[in-house]
């Protein structure tokens, strides 16, 4: 009888009095301050960027929460330079001057390349405001400690972030390179109507060595950075496809189809092009992965037709 | 014009908040007015300063109104030497390195200079060299440019040396260029022998000049001022040559009363130029240098004609 009183006693709804909730106060207090102090440590500082390139526009529209934007460059909404043109548009821009049009924002950190002109970087982190200068970006692998280094300073959800894109840029690549494994090369160039080709150590390079592609202007041309094309040699290479920035074929070889000596080229002349969109031609940030298999596909259109 | 200077910019600053700033009440405003407007408006006064005295002087030597500080090729001494930095991957070493070899060029193109005065050459062979100096400088740049046509953002910033500009001075380049001010100390006593001169080398000599000594003297001294000049702000073209003009249109020839007047307007002059760049649209200093000072410049001349 007394044990059955006893589960019953068990059984029954506490009368919770102020010594009972003083006593679980005490009990849970320490856990909710650690829990608490752990909250703070883990949630993202409180980050109004500013960026001054559109290579970390890109980046941090990928890993910044939007309160943490507080401006993106001035050729963040250009599609002709950002690949974040329309995202871009739901943020303010920084106009091209000098360093107060940074410091309007009142950012805590900003963004700039190691092209940006070094007196406005000064400026800037002379002004209290934390300065991150990215000074690598040739390669993919460049582009992923960018966006590492960028998320490390926004919190731990950017981190995570930065830590899907990497993972999902990863297996985008094994599976392009998969599918281009037996794709024979495909020969072509980079022509600009500013007189200048993409030689080796250009985002062009880039692009080849991930699409299957050969880029002639270095293989052939043993030329480095944008230079000049040598006009009649370039007459001689055995280009299947000249990598054009626009809309349509036709669109975006009009111009080549007057320059010399891009005009007496086989291929121009044929209409052998793979049009991709313009920013892909020298996109700095992980967005190139986009570029690769874009490319890729204006490339081989046999395999990925399969 | 000054004030107007420093209340103009980006960061919108209200008249009380500008008073703020000037009296270090306000962190940010004190940023912005102290750290980059003050120095921005020193160093155009000081550029304006040199600028139009090295004008006056070159003017004087040759005897000719159509000399300019760029005519012995210092100004493009400067620029080859900032654009070599650039080209080179310099700039983003440190905030000194380019204007330090602007004015390595300036220096060196300033030492060709003398050397070239000490030996006694003529006016006649004095500008030869310089023409010689500016297109060999010329070339130079030309050549860098071509070569190192990497980034869109690299060519920026050499054409910002190129066309000259203000924008993100330090207090830095204030310092850099601070010797335009012994420079003008030493140029205000020679106003009356530069008048003297203005009569012919045989009738200065003829009234106790002596034509050699202060013929070094000017060039030395307007060398150093355009390679002052140059190497804080780049090639700003037009001061040199329009101001003293102006001037000379509007009081008379005499160099005792042009070279202080000269000092002031040219500074007020690039101030002014520089505030409405700003206003519409961060035009380069060089580029509102000449459409403001041509216009004026012709306006004066039909004036004086009638």
């Amino acid at each position: 009888m007394d044990s059955l009183s006893q589960l019953r006693d068990r059984r029954r709804p506490r009368n919770l009095g102020p010594v009972h909730l003083r006593r679980l106060f005490r009990a849970v207090a320490p856990l909710l301050a650690a829990f608490w102090m752990l909250a703070a440590g883990y949630a993202a500082p409180a980050a109004r960027v500013v960026s001054q390139t559109v290579g970390s526009d890109e980046l941090l529209l990928a890993v910044a929460a939007p309160e943490q934007i507080a401006a993106l460059s001035h050729l963040a909404r250009d599609p002709v330079f950002s690949g974040v043109a329309r995202a871009a548009a739901a943020h303010p821009q920084i106009a091209l001057g000098d360093a107060e049009t940074i410091l309007r924002f009142r950012p805590t950190l900003a963004l700039f390349a190691d092209y940006s002109r070094a007196e406005l970087v000064e400026q800037v982190r002379r002004a209290g405001v934390e300065v991150m200068v990215f000074d690598r970006y040739k390669t993919l692998d460049d582009a992923h400690a960018n966006l590492r280094r960028l998320a490390a300073a926004l919190g731990s959800e950017a981190q995570a972030r930065a830590k899907r894109i990497v993972y999902s840029d990863t297996n985008r690549i094994a599976a392009l390179r998969e599918k281009l494994a037996r794709a024979r090369l495909a020969r072509v160039i980079a022509p600009s109507a500013y007189g200048v080709i993409a030689g080796a150590e250009t985002t062009f390079q880039d692009l080849c060595d991930r699409a299957a592609a050969e880029n002639l202007a270095t293989t052939l041309g043993g030329l480095r950075g944008h230079a000049a094309p040598p006009g009649e040699k370039l007459l001689a290479w055995p280009v299947d496809r000249v990598v054009v920035a626009g809309e349509s074929a036709e669109e975006a070889l009009a111009p080549y189809r007057r320059l010399p000596p891009y005009r007496f080229l086989p291929a121009v002349r044929e209409g052998r092009a793979a049009v991709i969109p313009a920013w892909m031609l020298g996109c700095v940030s992980h967005l190139r992965v986009e570029a690769y298999e874009t490319l890729a596909r204006a490339l081989h259109p046999e395999i990925f037709a399969e | 014009m000054a004030a107007l200077s420093l209340s103009a910019g980006d960061a919108r600053l209200s008249p009380s908040q500008l008073l703020d700033g000037l009296l270090r009440r306000d962190e940010f405003a004190a940023t912005i007015v102290w750290s980059i407007r003050m120095p921005r408006l020193m160093v155009a006064t000081l550029i304006g300063a040199a600028l139009s005295a090295s004008g006056l002087v070159m003017q004087a030597y040759f005897r000719n109104g159509l000399a300019s500080p760029g005519l012995l090729g210092v100004s493009a001494g400067g620029a080859a030497g900032a654009v070599v930095a650039i080209g080179c991957g310099l700039a983003a070493v440190s905030l000194l390195t380019v204007p330090l070899f602007a004015v390595a060029g300036a220096l060196a193109a300033t030492g060709a200079v003398i050397l070239l005065g000490r030996r006694g050459a003529s006016t006649e062979r004095l500008l030869l060299a310089g023409v010689a100096l500016n297109a060999l400088l010329g070339a130079v740049t030309s050549y860098v440019l071509s070569a190192h046509t990497i980034t869109y953002e690299r060519n920026a910033q050499i054409l910002f040396w190129l066309i000259g500009g203000l924008e993100d001075r330090t207090w830095e380049h204030v310092w850099m260029a601070a010797p335009v001010l012994p420079a003008a100390l030493l140029l205000l006593p020679l106003g009356r022998p530069m008048d003297l001169l203005s009569l012919g080398a045989d009738e200065a000599q003829s009234l106790g000049v002596d034509v050699r000594r202060l013929r070094r003297r000017l060039l030395v001294l307007s060398t150093v001022l355009t390679a002052l000049a140059t190497a804080v702000a780049g090639t700003v073209g037009f001061v040199g040559l329009v101001v003293p003009h102006i001037l000379r249109l509007l009081i008379g020839p005499e160099h005792r009363r042009l070279v202080p007047l000269s000092l002031v307007t040219g500074a007020a002059f690039v101030v002014g130029c520089d505030l409405l760049g700003r206003a519409a649209g961060d035009l380069r200093l060089g580029i509102v240098t000449a459409l403001v000072g041509g216009p004026f410049f012709l306006w004066l001349l039909r004036r004086d004609g009638r």
